[in-house]
């Protein structure tokens, strides 16, 4: 993730004190979060619902 | 009679039933090896042994009157720092929650506290149940009574370095991406996440909504399904609480594993994750043990560890940084280091991840409970590595996600991690059992039959 991507969507989350205060852990973050996904095989039929499922409770 | 600090609960039930120790005996005894070990240990974030002492000697008069609640009774408890005690600090071991006294029981704490149990303190964890071991919070962490140089697992630390080093029989942790079954894995003692649900998460703080579990950690399995029994329940106060009721989680203990079906999933420690030879050697001799206890074993093929990993991350992530949000746009230096790098990542990761690692969780589900309809159990590794050394940050950080624990919080069947041997350097290896939903008490049979045929559990750490 490119650094000025990774300030824009910092500040979008509210991440400014943090961006200045520790910029290196803010990168790091960014870092994790674009390694993490791209492992998971999303799935491609749009029948499959994500867990867990909706509850509407128990009627009372 | 063992010395009083390795007894067992149902070795100590016995001797208070026969009055041969009291609940102040016990609990004095424990004080006093705290006193000696704790400075090299740290597994207390908050010792209160006033409201020990207090509550043994209840449990004492109430023993002698005969009104015995059960194995619990007057048996020492510690707590995961994350837990709430009501009356104490649930600090999560971060300076963020220094001063947050709770104000009633979590849900956990009332049931064992109606047992009888007697609470100990609140004791160390990683900072909010994420990251490692930390040299910047308020507390110092955990060290692994086996050798105080390495860690003891995580998160739930000081739980596995109390209960390996006879601390307490028994502690409670949680549970999100293996934290109840690493410091059973690293420090030698057995640990079980229950079914999602089972066990009520109320007034345990939390960190990833749909993964977090809360468990016991106990010296032997029989214990355990002690501690279930009284844990378990359903709650209305907890959104994910089951409709299910408390039973006899011991009941199957003795049946031995005759003819059960157990699937050997090979793959996560030889190929997805390649394991330390030692601890290979471990996990495969544990496939043997049962086999000649007269399980039928064959190897059965899941999606891949990694991919496990990677579910679990982005739902961890995404959740807990709805929790944390506010903290770390505020005060995020108040917290460690560790724990702000892995709390941010959610900031950066969009809603449709979320959902996408929700959608291909439910179809890891539907993997694994295929697998169910042909085995009654799963055997797998827990940790690919003995626990590294406390003071390396970068061989924790390499050997810490090499673990095959992730896939059953992303599923939610139960899983139990415990000692399978010793490693050359004298740490703990381990291995992992998981089973149906809500046949917790099969899971603790197939582990309980691997305890009896195997000395494992009788290994103590040396640390006197």
């Amino acid at each position: 993730m490119e650094r000025d991507l990774i300030i824009a969507l910092a500040k979008a989350a509210g991440l400014e004190k943090a961006l200045a205060e520790h910029p290196d852990d803010v990168a790091a973050a960014a870092a994790q979060a674009a390694e993490t996904g791209g492992a998971i095989r999303v799935p491609t039929d749009p029948a499959v619902e994500p867990w867990p499922p909706m509850r509407p409770g128990i009627g009372q | 009679m063992n010395e009083l600090h390795w007894l067992t609960i149902a070795e100590t039930a016995a001797a208070f039933a026969a009055r041969r120790v009291s609940p102040v005996e016990l609990v004095s005894a424990l004080l006093s090896r705290i006193e000696r070990l704790e400075p090299r240990l740290h597994a207390f974030v908050r010792l209160d042994a006033d409201l020990a002492m207090d509550a043994a000697r209840a449990a004492e008069r109430e023993i002698a009157a005969g009104r015995i609640r059960g194995k619990l009774h007057g048996i020492p408890v510690g707590l995961k720092d994350i837990i709430d005690v009501a009356g104490l600090p649930t600090t999560c071991h971060s300076k963020i929650l220094l001063d947050n006294v709770a104000r009633a029981d979590a849900t956990v704490t009332a049931k064992l506290r109606q047992a009888g149990a007697v609470i100990l303190g609140k004791l160390a964890t990683h900072e909010f149940a994420i990251g490692g071991p930390s040299f910047d919070l308020p507390f110092p962490p955990a060290r692994n009574p086996w050798n105080p140089n390495h860690h003891p697992g995580g998160s739930s630390s000081g739980a596995g370095a109390g209960v390996a080093a006879g601390l307490f029989p028994a502690a409670i942790g949680s549970d999100t991406g293996g934290s109840v079954r690493n410091p059973a894995s690293c420090s030698g003692i057995v640990g079980l996440k229950p079914t999602y649900g089972l066990v009520s998460r109320r007034g345990v703080f939390p960190l990833s909504y749909t993964l977090d579990h809360v468990g016991p950690l106990a010296r032997t399995v029989a214990d355990i399904a002690l501690l279930l029994d009284a844990m378990a329940g359903h709650d209305p106060g907890d959104p994910g609480s089951a409709p299910c009721g408390a039973r006899n989680f011991g009941r199957e203990l003795e049946r031995g594993v005759r003819d059960l079906r157990i699937g050997f999933i090979r793959h996560f420690h030889e190929t997805d994750m390649p394991a330390a030879p030692e601890m290979t050697a471990a996990i495969d001799d544990a496939a043997r043990v049962l086999e000649a206890e007269g399980a039928l074993v064959r190897t059965v093929t899941l999606p891949s560890l990694n991919e496990f990993a990677a579910v679990n991350r982005v739902i961890l992530a995404s959740e807990a940084w709805s929790v944390h949000a506010p903290w770390l746009r505020t005060r995020p230096g108040d917290y460690g280091q560790l724990a702000r790098r892995r709390l941010m990542p959610g900031a950066f990761i969009p809603a449709g991840d979320y959902v996408g690692a929700q959608r291909r969780r439910a179809q890891m589900i539907a993997a694994v409970e295929d697998a169910f309809r042909d085995v009654n159990v799963l055997l797998c590794a827990s940790s690919m590595d003995p626990a590294s050394r406390i003071e390396d940050a970068a061989e924790t950080a390499r050997t810490y996600p090499r673990q095959a624990r992730t896939p059953f919080n992303v599923t939610g069947h139960p899983a139990l991690a415990m000692m399978s041997g010793l490693s050359e350097g004298g740490l703990p290896l381990s291995v992992q059992f998981a089973g149906r939903y809500f046949q917790d008490a099969t899971v603790l049979r197939v582990a309980a039959a691997y305890e009896r045929a195997t000395e494992w559990h009788n290994r103590r750490p040396p640390i006197g």
